[in-house]
Formats: structure tokens, C-alpha cells, sequence
């Protein structure tokens, strides 16, 4: 189970287990042993990305969103961080439980079709098997996803002094998702912020075009494991102010009542983009124009220190920023 | 005729050594040189008839001098007709093979110095930085061996000749004293006040001295600079004092707004200060001083030392809600100085902004604390390597080190070592001291402290160079680090690896490095060993922290502990107490968790919100670790109290019930004890529950806490006896953080003593995890030699 959570067990998983025994095409850009976002590969004079991911998530209901505008977000987002914001295709395979509600599967259906049309995408082909009671839990949807990318941004292209972006506030999908399963009561409106970045990220391509260096979404690995991630890949050094980090008051303090860490926190619907020094300032502006970057912020820079690390200022002083382990174990005596 | 070439290891530089071979050769009619060597030995030459030479190695091994450590003496003899020398000489120093010892620690100015200080007829009269070959400082000015003038930060202040002659007179008490300075030719005072200091001049003037910053305002020099700086003493303001090495920020110890002043700018809201008292005799208007706790005072390490408070000679608020106060009698001629201008004693806390090291350059120190202090007295000394004042407890009788420091480092402590290993070990993440295994002798770092802090880490690293510096060592071929995978000295310890520094990396789990430092420390090969502390990564990756081992250095059985519960929030837990509390409660009975938090009142920082979110928390298993810690146990009792319930510093709630039970008497409770994954627990959720009934009966909160040490010691002592038994071994052992409990320590060597068995404990490295650098290495050391 512990593989599952996308952490250093997952990667290890997939690099040793999975992926090793396919190789890479000759003439990927980015492949599966790169493990990005999604596979770059080059078709004639364009660069095709294609993407694939399962979706299963507990509730399959929740404030903000569901599974299926999930399925759909997380696939376009994959496809637009690798540069490819223009979304050619996008395929849907469910795998459902025999006595699932047929009320819920429209819900879900008519989800998928509204996020599809505000990401400017469109399901093409799609396949949908039946298990038996209790061989699946409600309801698995695996989206899959082709774009082309004018420029790709990989996770290995960060450079020293490069500033680091933030479209949104982090922790509120995880924290959300967390509260409205185990029932946990803040005493404030929690909500998911899931939703494709596509249209949100082609702004800042035009804008940056290849002073974009590097762009992620910050998925289940919070954004500790984001930029981790990517300083590992790049081999620079990343640091971090925390002080600018957008995280609502409403994420902090549910945090702190967890003791969980809102960098650590999975999100849906949040990019980390590495921009050259020289169009940084016009990049997050143009962000900030969109409704979907309100909140974004510049949060840190490439550095040509602890290479393959995030040191986090905390403004009292730096600590590594680790990414969140699959079994956290107390350090404090 | 013979002639003799001879060979010392250990400290004997810059002890006076050579001066005192001289000496000694002379008196016994010898020719020949003695020399340091750039390993940190010395050699000798000696020519003469062959009983002198006896005479003389006789000299040598018995009578060395104080601060002289000699671990190895080798002698070549050999009979020759031909003489080399005409007389006996100390000659330049010369650099050597590697590995023979180290230089000593810094030490307190000695009682000669100090009748030099205060004699109107001396040209050291008032002059604060005196020094001999028998004291001042050394660890702290070298930059380098062989230990000479040059290669410490001394060599900024080229001797008058008045110096330059008594340096090089045989029969003056500074011959050959490598810090021998006097108020014309060494370091200087400059008092002065800053506001808003930004300083830009490098922090190193031109001829190597440490720079007195342009921003410093009204400043004044010599007697008139201690004389301002106890004048803004007496007026209540808050002063920093540059030392030896290091910094502290100072206040009367008498005047408790100016604490509360101290507290507030310093955010250390309830961290207890240390006090330095001008002599023995103000120490016992405050305190009932026992005769070690005395000589601990009194040596010349110069610790703080923890004692319990009696008299009402200190604010209350030096050491809030806790019955003991650390005590520190002067150590350099600065205090000593300050102290001729003022009676009452002073408030010394380290001088670091939070998370960081200690402060050592005049810029860094001025820029960092321009803020908190209204005045500074700083000298122009360089502090090359900084170095913490050291703390020590007399507990149940004996000496333990809190924090190993300032007048023990870069001291050796003997190790047994199987093989011809060398080793690094990084120790764990909280006070952090690291350590060097080379041959029989470990080296030990100054006190280094929490590395989770960037800037604390790359001290460490520092801190681990300059210790191969100053004993002449290699990077050795293994580090030993702790078990627990997200530890930032873990990843140090690969980052050596993978730089090729050195050839591998060996994990040790934290509970055995502290069970294991014991047991080299006693030679002893077995124990059933008690490790309590507040947390350690177990093997099952759950929390450890209230174990019996069965314990040798090479491995160990996990045979006993205490029962593990939730501790919701993770390290949240540990600063918020009531979380342990609620966790416990929940272990005993999920339903009537909310039911006794609100009886009882207990406190949570975030108030009701946070209390129901934690059993929320709780019932759905979020973010739960589970752990066995003794020290988390005390923190839950020091919760359902009311004696602490939001954590400011290190041991906080421990130690504040520890005071609480000071003033009460334990109740007879029997430790409930059961069994678990076939090992037997002391069942806390069941004690806990029994302490929660003697609080709804009304029984007192001092007699609570009593009750609740004495019945966990109790209980641990008696699952450990009876393992012992069973097991057949004759060895109790207790470490870990919770063995500077003086009630739980000596009632578990109470209980150990009456069945019979033999106990042992930490005395030459802390208990707490300031000794698990030493417990990595003993158990690397115990390994097969390959
Ligand atoms: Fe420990
Ligand atoms: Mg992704
Ligand atoms: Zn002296
Ligand atoms: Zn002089």
C-alpha cells in the first residue's frame, strides 16, 4: 500500500518494476524513465505529449468537485505542464461496481462533459467494464491524453536564479478530501480547488514562451514533493520563501490541528513553473490577470546550493524541505 | 652514556608540557630538545647517564602537568659515546604523522592568573585576557597544530617585549605560554551601544583581529568599558558579553523586569536561564550546595550546573516553575572584571538567534542582537571555534552531562574498540555532539545543537572539520548515523558516501546507540537496559522512547516497554502536551476521552476547537503515529495537571512536573504491567487511568506527579529485574534523556540495587542524545574487526 502514495516507494516502484523493462522509444524527448508528467515524442516537426492516469478517489463526491471533473483535470494538467496546453484528445475508460447508482454515474458523466468544455477539450474514444460486488470499490476512471506541446517544459530544466511561481494556494484539495472523509470538523468551509489549468498555463506560454523553463502540478506529493522533484531532476538547489507561499487561513489552521503540513498536502489544480529571471515579472502578472491565478505568487528561485534539495526560509532561519514520507515518523524529542 | 628519543601522545600541547620537560631535564643534568609535533604529540631527546633518564620518564609519567593528559609514552634507548647536544633546548614546533591526541579545552583563568589580575603590583593587573600555560583558552583560539602562537587567533597581537621576555624565561610562570599577552600588546574591551546596526566593514580587521564594529555608539575602551557595561548592568538593561567562546546575553539575575525585558525580546518565554554568580558563597545564598555539586562548580571546566533552588536570592522568574537553576561560577578574566563592579549575580543565556549557533564575530553578534541588548562589552579577540558552556546535574550522587562543551571538548573519553576501526558518528538530530573513533579514543565535538536548522547543520559540519584538525586525523573510513530515515545527520552521513569521503555508512538504532554508550562507557559487556528519552525511530517504524533492551554493543532484544498509544498530530504532539493526554485516554477508553479533557479541564493551546478535532482526530486515525516514548508519558501526566500544557523549549513539561513532584509525596499505586507482541509493557493507559482517579479524588497535583514518576519507575525497574532474572544477566542500565530525572534515576537504582543486581549509568557522556554520537561508535567498535 505504502507504493501507492506516490512518494519516493511509487517512484522507486515504477523505475525498478514497471518501467524498466519497456525502454524508452529512440526518439523520446521526455519518456517513461524521465517518470514527468507525461511522455514527449516527436511527430514530424511537433512534439506529441501523451498522458495517462487512473483515477480512484474516496469520497467520489466531495465540496468542490468529483471524480469525474478529477479524471479530467488531472489529465489535462499533466498534458499542459509538459507544455502541451492545447488538448488534441482525450480518451475515458471506467471500470464500475455492478450495483453502482446510475443517478451517480450521470453525475459524473455530465462532470466530465463541463470540465471538458472549460478545459476546451474532448472525450474521443472511451471503454466501460462491469466487475462484480466488492471486486472494485464504486468506481475507477482511468483518462487518457494527447496534446502538442510548440515548447515542453520538463521537470529537469530548472536553472540557478530561475524564480519559481506558484499559480494558487496549496492544501486545499487534500485538506478538504481528508476533513470530508474522516468526518473531521473544522468549524470552517473547506472545499477542493480541482480544475484544469490548461487555458490558465497557455496564457503564461504566451507570455514566457521559452523563458518557461519548467512547469508541474503539484499533485499527491504536496508541493514539497513538486519541487522537490524537479530540484532533483534539474540538479540545482531550490529555495523557498515560506512567508510567500499562498496557504489560506482555513488550510493553516486545519493543518495545525492535524499537525500536517500544508506543503505536504495534496493538491489538485496547483502549477509550479520555473521562469528565467527576465520574464518572471511578466509571467506572474499575466497570472495574476486570470481568475484561475488570483493568488498566484513569485515563492522562491533556483540556486547553486544543496543541489537536488528545497531549503525553506522560514524567516527565523532555513530548513530542507522534505517531501512527505509514506509513513511520517516524529523527529521532535 | 645513553640517549633517549621518547615520544607523548594525548594532550600535551599547549599544557605547559614542554616548559615543564625542560624543567625537568635540567634538574636531572639532561642535554637534548623537546618538540611539538603537528599531530598534537610532543618528542623528546635526552642525553645523560641512564638512572637520570629513569629519573626523568619517572618525572614524565608521574607528575605531568594539571591540565596534561598523557595516553601514550613510547621510549627509544640506545647507549652512544658521541653526545649531540650542549644543552637542553625547546625547539620549533614540526609538523608529524597523524593521530596522536589533541589540544585541550579551553579552562577557566587560574588561581595564579587570577592573584596576577588582582595584584596593583603586576604588570597583569586588571588586565582581563591573563593566561598561563596552565589556563585560558585553547580549543576555541586554534587554528591548526602544532599548537603555537601562530596558529592560533593570538598571533594578531605580536608580545611587547615585556611578554616576549617572560615567554622566554625559563623560570617565569608564561614560559612558553602560547596566550601570554598583557594589557600593552593583547586583546583589548570596547563597550558600546548600537542602534539599527547593519555593519559592512569585514568582520576581520587587517592584522587578524576580530574588528569592533563602526556601529557601535558611545563606545568606551579597558576599565572604563567594564565600567559602563556594569553601570547599564545595575540599571537593569540587558548587556551582551563576548566571553571566550562565545557570547551571552546578560542581566541582573536579581531584577525581575529586566528578565521579563530578556524574555520578551528573546521570544524565550519560559526557558530557564543559566546564572553566573561571582563566587561560591553568593551560589549558596540561593541554593543548599552539596560538596560535588561544589567541586563541579568549583573545577576548572567551569559547567553550569543544575541545583535546586532554595534561598530567594533570584527573581522567579530565572527559571520559571522549575526547582532547580543552572549555576556557573566565572570563567574568564571578563566576568571576573564585571564582577568586581557588581554584587548581585547575572542572568547569561546564549547569545544566538533562535536556531542558530552561538554568535562569535563583533559584526555578527552587533548586527544579530541589535535588537534585544542595549549595550555590548566585546574584545577583539577572534573566536575561531565556538563553543557552548557545558551543563551537568548531580543526580542521585553522581555527575551527568547535560551538554558535554566548554572545558571538556575536544577531550578524549577512552572507547573500546575491537579492531583498528576509525568512525565518524553524527549522532541523532537534537543535540547533536558528533564524535571521532581513532584507536582507543573517542574525540567528541563542543555541543553543536539541533540540526533540523540549516545554518545548525552546516556548524555541524564544521564543527566535525575542526575536530580532525585539532587531533591531526583523516576523514576515518565509516560514519555511523541513526536508524531514522529523515534525519538531516541520516543524509549528511550519505552525502559522505557519495562524495567518496568516506567508504560506507552503518545505521544504528537511537535506543541502542544510548544503551550501548553505557555499556562501553562501564566496559560492561550485557545489560538489560532501560532507554528512556522522547523519541527514537524503532526498527518498526513506530516511535520508541520507553524500552528495555536486552542489550550487548553489538546487538540488542527489544524485550520490554512501555505500552505504545496515539499521539495525535505527530511532532504536534509533543509541543502541545494535552495531545498525549487525550492519546492515552483514548488507549484506555475511546469513550471517555472527552469526558475527563473536560472534567479536568486540560488545556489545549487551540482551545475546545483543538481538543475536538484531536479526538476527531483520533477516532479516525489520522496523522496518529503510535509511540511507547517514557518521556511523552510524563508530558501527558504534566497535561492532565495543569503544570504545562504548551511546550516553549526542550523538555518543558518533563521537567516542570518533575519540579511539581519535587514538593509532593507519591501515593502507592502498583504498576499495571501486560503483555504485548510477546513482550511485556508497562500498561500506561491503565496507570494513567489511576492517576486520572486520584485526581477526581482530590488529591494534590505535586502528589500526582510524584505518584506518577515513582509508580513508572517502578514499573520499568521491575520489568528490567525481571528480564535480567529470567534472562540471567547481572546488569541494570539506564540512559536516555529521562535518567536527569532525579526521582525516576535513583528509584529505579533503588529497585535495581535491592534485587541484587549491579546498575550502571551514563557518566562521562550525557545521557540524553548528546551521548548517542559515543553509543554509534561503540557499536560500530564492538563489530568483528574484518
Ligand atoms: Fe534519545
Ligand atoms: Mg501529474
Ligand atoms: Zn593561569
Ligand atoms: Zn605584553
Amino acid at each position: 500500500l505504502e507504493h501507492g502514495a506516490g512518494g519516493e516507494a511509487t517512484r522507486k516502484l515504477v523505475a525498478e518494476t514497471l518501467a524498466s523493462g519497456f525502454g524508452d522509444p529512440e526518439d523520446a524527448i521526455v519518456g517513461l524513465t524521465g517518470m514527468d508528467d507525461g511522455a514527449v515524442i516527436p511527430v514530424g516537426e511537433e512534439n506529441l505529449v501523451l498522458t495517462t492516469d487512473s483515477h480512484v478517489i474516496d469520497p467520489p463526491f466531495f465540496p468542490g468537485g468529483d471524480i469525474g471533473r478529477l479524471a479530467v483535470s488531472g489529465t489535462v494538467n499533466d498534458l499542459a505542464v509538459m507544455g502541451a496546453t492545447d488538448v488534441r484528445a482525450l480518451t475515458s475508460a471506467m471500470v464500475i461496481e455492478a450495483n453502482y447508482p446510475v443517478a451517480k454515474l450521470e453525475r459524473i458523466a455530465d462532470s466530465m462533459a463541463a470540465t471538458c468544455e472549460e478545459a476546451n477539450a474532448a472525450v474521443v474514444t472511451g471503454d466501460t467494464k462491469v466487475m462484480g460486488n466488492g471486486e472494485i470499490d464504486g468506481i475507477v476512471i482511468n483518462t487518457a491524453g494527447v496534446g502538442v506541446a510548440p515548447h515542453v517544459t520538463p521537470d529537469s530544466a530548472v536553472e540557478p536564479n530561475d524564480v519559481i511561481l506558484l499559480t494558487d494556494s496549496i492544501g486545499e484539495h487534500g485538506i478538504s478530501l481528508l476533513a470530508e472523509r474522516e468526518g473531521i470538523e473544522f468549524g470552517s468551509d473547506l472545499a477542493s480547488d480541482v480544475k484544469p489549468l490548461n487555458d490558465l498555463l497557455a496564457r503564461a506560454l504566451e507570455v514566457g514562451g521559452k523563458n518557461i523553463k519548467t512547469m508541474k502540478d503539484a499533485t499527491r506529493m504536496g508541493l514539497a514533493g513538486a519541487l522537490n522533484e524537479i530540484a532533483e531532476k534539474s540538479g540545482v538547489g531550490i529555495e523557498i520563501r515560506e512567508e510567500r507561499v499562498p496557504v489560506t487561513s482555513d488550510v493553516k489552521g486545519a493543518g495545525e490541528m492535524l499537525g500536517l503540513d500544508p506543503f505536504q498536502i495534496a493538491n489538485e489544480g496547483v502549477a509550479v513553473l520555473a521562469v528565467a529571471p527576465k520574464s518572471a515579472e511578466n509571467v506572474l502578472d499575466e497570472l495574476r490577470e486570470h481568475p484561475k491565478g488570483e493568488n498566484a505568487a513569485a515563492i522562491g528561485k533556483g540556486i547553486d546550493d544543496h543541489h537536488g534539495r528545497v531549503v525553506l526560509d522560514t524567516g527565523i532561519g532555513s530548513r530542507y524541505l522534505r517531501e512527505p514520507a509514506s509513513e511520517p515518523a516524529p523527529r521532535i524529542c | 652514556m645513553e640517549r633517549a628519543t621518547i615520544r607523548v601522545n594525548g594532550i600535551v600541547q599547549s599544557v605547559g608540557f614542554r616548559p615543564f620537560v625542560y624543567r625537568r631535564a635540567v634538574a636531572h643534568g639532561l642535554h637534548g630538545t623537546v618538540r611539538n609535533l603537528g599531530d598534537a604529540g610532543v618528542r623528546i631527546e635526552a642525553e645523560g647517564q641512564p638512572d637520570a633518564i629513569d629519573a626523568f620518564l619517572t618525572d614524565i609519567k608521574n607528575n605531568p602537568p594539571p591540565l596534561a593528559r598523557i595516553t601514550s609514552i613510547t621510549v627509544d634507548r640506545e647507549h652512544t659515546s658521541e653526545s649531540m647536544f650542549e644543552t637542553f633546548e625547546i625547539v620549533e614546533s614540526q609538523s608529524g604523522d597523524s593521530g596522536g591526541g589533541s589540544i585541550p579545552p579551553d579552562t577557566a583563568i587560574c588561581e595564579n592568573c587570577l592573584a596576577d589580575l588582582r595584584d596593583p603590583e603586576s604588570r597583569y593587573h586588571n588586565y582581563w585576557a591573563t593566561s598561563c600555560v596552565d589556563c585560558g583558552p585553547r580549543f576555541t583560539v586554534v587554528e591548526s597544530l602544532p599548537y603555537d602562537r601562530h596558529t592560533t587567533s593570538m598571533a594578531a597581537f605580536p608580545m611587547c617585549e615585556e611578554c616576549r621576555s617572560a615567554y622566554e624565561n625559563p623560570a617565569d610562570r608564561r614560559y612558553h605560554a602560547q596566550t601570554i599577552a598583557c594589557c600593552n600588546c593583547g586583546p583589548q574591551l570596547r563597550y558600546g551601544t548600537v542602534s539599527d546596526s547593519q555593519t559592512t566593514d569585514p568582520a576581520v580587521s587587517e592584522a587578524g583581529r576580530d574588528r569592533f564594529p563602526d556601529t557601535l555608539l558611545e563606545t568606551a575602551s579597558g576599565k572604563e568599558a567594564i565600567k559602563k557595561a556594569a553601570a547599564s548592568l545595575r540599571d537593569g538593561k540587558l548587556v551582551v558579553v563576548k566571553g571566550i567562546g562565545g557570547a551571552h546575553i546578560t542581566c541582573s539575575a536579581t531584577d525581575t523586569d529586566a528578565i521579563t525585558r530578556l524574555r520578551n525580546r528573546t521570544d524565550r518565554p519560559e526557558k530557564p536561564f543559566a546564572v553566573m554568580a561571582s563566587n561560591i558563597e553568593t551560589i549558596q545564598s540561593f541554593t543548599d550546595l552539596s560538596s560535588t555539586e561544589r567541586d563541579t562548580l568549583n573545577s576548572f571546566r567551569r559547567p553550569i550546573v543544575l541545583i535546586e533552588a532554595t534561598g530567594s536570592g533570584l527573581a522567579d522568574r530565572v527559571a520559571p516553575d522549575l526547582h532547580t537553576v543552572g549555576v556557573m561560577l566565572p570563567y574568564s578574566g571578563i566576568h571576573y572584571r564585571l564582577f568586581d563592579r557588581i554584587e548581585e549575580p547575572l542572568v547569561m543565556t546564549s547569545a544566538n538567534l533562535p536556531g542558530q549557533p552561538m554568535l562569535r564575530s563583533n559584526n555578527s553578534i552587533v548586527d544579530g542582537l541589535d535588537e534585544v541588548a542595549d549595550g555590548f562589552l566585546l574584545h577583539d579577540r577572534r573566536i575561531v571555534t565556538r563553543c557552548d558552556d557545558s551543563v551537568a546535574r548531580i543526580v542521585d550522587g553522581e555527575r551527568r552531562l547535560i551538554r558535554r562543551s566548554r572545558g571538556f571538548a575536544p577531550t578524549a573519553i577512552s572507547l573500546p574498540n575491537n579492531g583498528e576501526m576509525s568512525a565518524l558518528a553524527v549522532g541523532a538530530e537534537l543535540d547533536v555532539t558528533a564524535a571521532i573513533l581513532e584507536k582507543q579514543e573517542c574525540y567528541y565535538t563542543q555541543y553543536v545543537g539541533d540540526v533540523d536548522s540549516l545554518d545548525t547543520l552546516a556548524y555541524l559540519k564544521n564543527a566535525i572539520q575542526r575536530l580532525l584538525d585539532v587531533t591531526g586525523t583523516e576523514w576515518p573510513s565509516v560514519v555511523v548515523h541513526d536508524l531514522h530515515p529523515a534525519f538531516n545527520t541520516t543524509d549528511y552521513a550519505k552525502e559522505l558516501v557519495d562524495s567518496g569521503t568516506v567508504a560506507r555508512a552503518v545505521s544504528v538504532q537511537h535506543h541502542h546507540a544510548h544503551a550501548a554508550s553505557v555499556l562501553a562507557e562501564h566496559d560492561c559487556h550485557r545489560a538489560l537496559s532501560l532507554t528512556l528519552d522522547g523519541v527514537g525511530y524503532g526498527p518498526d517504524g513506530t516511535v520508541w522512547g520507553g524500552e528495555v533492551l536486552d542489550a550487548t554493543r553489538t546487538g540488542f532484544e527489544r524485550v520490554g516497554s512501555l505500552a505504545p498509544v496515539p499521539m495525535p498530530g505527530g511532532d504536534k504532539a509533543t509541543t502541545h502536551p494535552a495531545r498525549l493526554t487525550a492519546g492515552i485516554l483514548y488507549a484506555a477508553d475511546p469513550d471517555r476521552v472527552e469526558a475527563i479533557l473536560e472534567r479536568h479541564d486540560v488545556q489545549f493551546p487551540g482551545g475546545d476547537r483543538e481538543r475536538n478535532v484531536v479526538i476527531q482526530q483520533l477516532e479516525s486515525d489520522v496523522n496518529t503515529p503510535q509511540t511507547s516514548s517514557a518521556g511523552r508519558f510524563l508530558d501527558a501526566v504534566a497535561a492532565l495537571l495543569g503544570v504545562c500544557t504548551r511546550r516553549t523549549y526542550e523538555g518543558e513539561p518533563a521537567m516542570k512536573l518533575e519540579a511539581a513532584a519535587a514538593r509532593g509525596s507519591p501515593h502507592s499505586l502498583s504498576a499495571p504491567i501486560s503483555s504485548l507482541n510477546g513482550r511485556r509493557v508497562v500498561n500506561t493507559p491503565q496507570l494513567f487511568t489511576e492517576l486520572v482517579r486520584l485526581r477526581s479524588d482530590g488529591v494534590s497535583v505535586p502528589d500526582i506527579a510524584a505518584t506518577a514518576q515513582e509508580t513508572l519507575a517502578r514499573g520499568l525497574a521491575d520489568l528490567a529485574i525481571e528480564e535480567a532474572e529470567i534472562r540471567n544477566c547481572e546488569t541494570v542500565s539506564l540512559s536516555g534523556g529521562v535518567a536527569y530525572n532525579e526521582h525516576i534515576a535513583s528509584q529505579i537504582r533503588d529497585s535495581v540495587s535491592n534485587a541484587g543486581l549491579s546498575f550502571i549509568t551514563n557518566r562521562r557522556v550525557p545521557p540524553g542524545d548528546g551521548g548517542i554520537a559515543y553509543g554509534q561508535l561503540a557499536v560500530v567498535a564492538a563489530q568483528p574487526s574484518h
